[in-house]
């Protein structure tokens, strides 16, 4: 899709003039491309329904955790009477086999379990792999082979196995989805810090760094002015794109019965309990199915916008004009600039490997 | 440790001997066309394919843990007493085997005597004496052979110390064998009960010129209708066939239709339920003795009638239930555990676990047969959804007017009997009588341990129980008499109640020989630790379980709840 997108950017930018710089530029070049915008909105109101959960479930007149026996089929395993597993004016979406807990009201503060385990070990795998990738970059032969070879013992840690074993190690009064947060955080920053560190070491030979180092800058103060601020496009992207990968491993590690505990409800623990009902109730299964693959496909989308719209290459491509385009082409892996940018990708595909 | 606490779906395991094959076998015609013709009647012939879980591992008597002798291990090992193979109820009573009639006892139920039937031989034609019957009891006290139960070693005399024949050649002093058709236990406290473990495997004969030790399971010597082919993988993939020496004259229970017998295991159970409801090919004459059907796979069923037509039910004699420790408050308090279980809602709990066809409402701790002494009453009725508001009164009396929180601790397995849906379904029933509860989910073996150590057990936890064999005294003793608190091993005495009225009448009701005077008097002592509310049963599993198509005979007993290989006929 890459490149239909960068041609399409090209057609959209038209013969415009050099690109505007920051905020707006992003949204223009997010803009144009209409299924991360559709990725975008999806993503607003699932947050908004996370958010909001109390609300809708009181809309509706349900709570998360009420048993409803008189709806439920005893004798035929707990099923639910009525068709689409016994969806009605007071259950919207049907209620749940064997207990009859309200499906719509389980969906929607599941909606914050999942969004919010998600986001909470997102931000800590761009902190801790920002620093660590920084630190490596930055520091000495030493430091950098030290930090590197320990980013490389986390990016091939079999993930999951070891998110099963440490929260199987924790006692159970601990508070679940920040657990699975900082389980989640704490394994998987590896990609980011290698990108990371990768940036650094194109961006440190730059001249605009070394004048900034000749002028007297220390360097956390280099680090701090000079390069995080080009960290920005790379990071934001990666981190877009592991937040659907951590939705999914968190719901993952539900299904398995090691996510959240029982009775706060998570689209993964609805979708383990549901496995066994795909013939009896298949409206059970498809629920939780169905916002899953929504959330994680709107999220992907999205990150994919917003990785081309951030993507220098796209950027020296719309620089049509200036006649630098068929320079640019003619040395196709000239500038530092385009090394870590193909770096990105790469990375992004490593990460694939490490968690699928 | 004298029993095993297992989910019902293990218990069911151990205690029917399984099995483990599949479909193999290529012996035995194919029976499509002529079962169809036939009239509906049982007939011999043909090959019965057992579909199963969980592998029939060590399959030497000696080694095997059953109860009323296991079903697949029953049709190689006969004992010297069995299970009636009768439907429901009458499949409770205890029916001589070997032997001609159930024992007798005498000196207070302490010694029991038992003769042997007449021409009763092995497979290879040499006849079966009583010294065969003891030295295979004597093998199951040799450490090589572990895994038998555990009774005879508390129950004989001199026998505690005791490590088998390979160490110890001179044997039991406390089993006599008179002559080759009489064998006479001595043991050291009257049991009247003794019949019944006479149905163990470790009760079958083992010639001792044939024992092979740890091997003999590959190829055991057999006294029942079938004789071992093959054992593959330690019990994965069992065949048999029928043994031309055992003769139906002398055996009044096992029917013994077809000719050959696959047991095949290590079949996951979604797919074992799956081909025996499509029921394609062979898988006609197939049968589960260990997967029951989920909720889901109910619910599937339930509106098919063909299929339905093709579930057996049973009632094995189990309960699940809320324990408490009353050693940890406030479960100290007995209006806190009576306001508990006024809160319980049985209907949410029994839904939780797939609804009223797979499980009984339990009021009583005894389950609900004859043969246990069952007894029905129920000292805190709150009818079948819970009584809050008689809870919250109760809490008050108690000194706990705004409520209180508690811990309760269960097993994680997924739709286990102890699992999280029960306790879920608990906190929600006891949050409407003002008491949080905060569950305790531990994975399955470190629940095991946790709550069945003394020194770790928790306030509250949720736990089954299964007797060896349908009497109250294996389902009452070990969980309610104080000398069977076991402080360095695995308890099941979870109120640590140590009462001598109760430990006294446990004693009396021991020596009576009439089970059904004894089963009375255990029903009676049931109801009365009842009120003292150190468990609130919550359900009875019912196990339902399809079988195949072409099957005939089903017959399923109350003893072991499944249904019974040696009666199925494929013909």
């Amino acid at each position: 899709m890459t490149v239909e997108t960068l041609s399409a950017l090209d057609g959209a930018a038209g013969g415009a003039a050099a690109p505007p710089a920051g905020a707006r530029q992003i949204w223009r070049r997010l803009r144009v491309q209409r299924a991360a915008l559709a990725g975008g909105v999806v993503i607003v109101l699932l947050v908004l329904v996370a958010l909001a959960a109390p609300l809708f479930a009181a809309v509706e007149g349900q709570d998360t955790t009420t048993y409803h026996s008189g709806l439920l089929n005893s004798a035929a395993g707990a099923v639910p009477y009525g068709s689409f597993g016994g969806v009605s004016a007071q259950h919207w979406l049907g209620i749940e086999p064997g207990t009859g807990r309200d499906l719509f009201a389980r969906l929607v503060y599941g909606a914050r379990t999942s969004l919010g385990v998600a986001i909470g070990a997102t931000v800590l795998q761009v902190l801790i792999g920002s620093a660590f990738g920084l630190a490596a970059g930055l520091g000495n032969r030493f430091a950098d082979g030290l930090l590197s070879r320990i980013t490389d013992v986390f990016v091939t840690l079999p993930a999951l196995v070891f998110a099963i074993a440490l929260l199987a190690v924790v006692p159970s009064g601990f508070p679940r989805p920040v657990l699975l947060a900082l389980v989640l955080g704490l394994i998987s920053w590896g990609s980011i810090a290698k990108i990371v560190r990768v940036q650094v070491l194109a961006q440190k030979s730059l001249d605009y760094v070394a004048a900034s180092r000749l002028a007297g800058s220390s360097t956390w103060r280099t680090a701090r002015r000079e390069l995080l601020p080009s960290l920005v496009a790379p990071v934001l992207t990666y981190a877009a794109i592991l937040l659907p990968s951590n939705i999914t491993s968190e719901a993952g590690l539900s299904f398995l019965g090691i996510g959240v505990n029982p009775p706060t409800s998570s689209w993964g623990q609805m979708l383990s309990t549901a496995s066994t009902w795909y013939q009896a109730d298949s409206a059970y299964v498809l629920l939780p199915a169905a916002l899953l693959f929504a959330t994680v496909l709107a999220f992907t989308v999205f990150a994919d916008g917003i990785r081309v719209a951030l993507d220098p290459r796209a950027a020296s491509r719309l620089r049509v004009g200036t006649k630098r385009r068929e320079r640019v082409a003619a040395v196709p892996a000239g500038a530092a600039a385009d090394t870590a940018a193909v770096a990105v990708p790469d990375a992004a595909s490593d990460d694939e490997d490490g968690t699928a | 440790m004298r029993h095993l606490s297992l989910s019902s779906r293990q218990l069911g395991v151990i205690a029917i001997g399984l099995a483990l094959a599949g479909g193999t076998v290529a012996c035995g015609p194919k029976n499509g066309a002529d079962a169809k013709a036939n009239d509906g009647a049982p007939h011999k012939g043909g090959t019965l394919y057992v579909l199963n879980n969980q592998p029939q591992t060590n399959f030497d008597p000696a080694r095997l843990y059953t109860t009323g002798g296991g079903n697949i291990p029953g049709l190689i090992y006969r004992t010297l007493t069995t299970r009636t193979r009768a439907n429901g109820a009458a499949g409770n009573k205890v029916a001589p085997d070997l032997a001609t009639d159930t024992g007798e006892p005498s000196k207070n139920a302490t010694v029991w005597t038992y003769h042997l039937k007449d021409g009763l031989k092995y497979q290879d034609g040499t006849a079966i004496t009583t010294a065969d019957i003891k030295y295979d009891i004597e093998r199951s006290f040799a450490p090589e052979l572990s895994g038998g139960a555990p009774y005879l070693r508390d129950w004989l005399v001199g026998a505690a110390d005791y490590q088998g024949p390979y160490k110890d050649p001179k044997g039991l002093s406390a089993i006599e064998t008179p002559d080759a058709k009489t064998i006479v236990f001595h043991l050291n406290k009257p049991e009247g009960d003794f019949p019944l473990l006479a149905t163990q495997t470790s009760f079958a004969p083992v010639p001792k010129a044939k024992d092979t030790g740890a091997k003999y399971a590959d190829h055991p010597v057999s006294s029942g209708p079938y004789e071992v082919v093959s054992n593959e993988n330690n019990g994965e993939h069992l065949v048999l066939k029928r043994n031309p020496e055992w003769s139906a004259a002398s055996d009044s229970q096992r029917k013994a239709y077809p000719d050959t017998i696959d047991v095949q295991s290590g079949l996951d159970q979604a797919v074992i339920n799956q081909r025996l409801s499509a029921g394609v090919g062979k898988d006609a004459d197939a049968v589960t003795t260990d997967t029951n059907l989920g909720p889901a796979e109910l619910a599937k069923i339930s509106g098919d009638k063909s299929l339905a037509s093709r579930v057996g039910t049973g009632h094995f004699g189990y309960t699940d239930y809320l324990a408490f420790n009353p050693k940890v408050k406030p479960f100290d308090n007995i209006k806190v555990r009576e306001a508990i279980a006024y809160a319980i809602n049985r209907t949410t709990v029994v839904n939780a676990q797939g609804g009223s066809s797979l499980n009984d409402p339990a009021t009583t701790f005894l389950p609900t047969q004859a043969a246990f002494g069952y007894t029905p009453y129920d000292p805190f009725p709150a009818g079948t959804t819970g009584d809050p508001a008689k809870a919250k009164e109760l809490l008050k009396e108690a000194g706990y007017p705004h409520g209180l929180t508690i811990s309760l601790t269960h097993d994680t397995d997924k739709g286990g009997e102890q699992g999280p849906e029960v306790a879920t379904a608990i906190q929600e029933a006891l949050k409407l009588a003002g008491i949080t509860v905060k569950l305790d989910g531990e994975e399955h073996n470190a629940y095991e341990d946790k709550v069945h150590t003394v020194k770790s057990e928790p306030g509250a936890f949720l736990a089954g129980w299964g007797a060896d064999w349908p009497s109250g005294g294996p389902f009452l003793g070990p969980i309610f008499d104080g000398r069977q608190i076991v402080t360095d091993g695995a308890n099941f005495n979870n109120a640590q109640l140590n009462d001598p009225a109760v430990n006294s009448e446990i004693d009396a009701i021991n020596k009576i020989t009439d089970l059904k005077t004894a089963a009375a008097r255990w029903g009676a002592l049931d109801k009365k630790i009842g009120a003292q509310a150190l468990t609130v049963p919550l359900y009875h599993p019912v196990y339902k379980r399809l079988f195949g198509k072409d099957i005939k005979n089903v017959v399923i007993s109350d003893w072991t709840g499944v249904l019974d290989v040696a009666q199925v006929a494929v013909k």
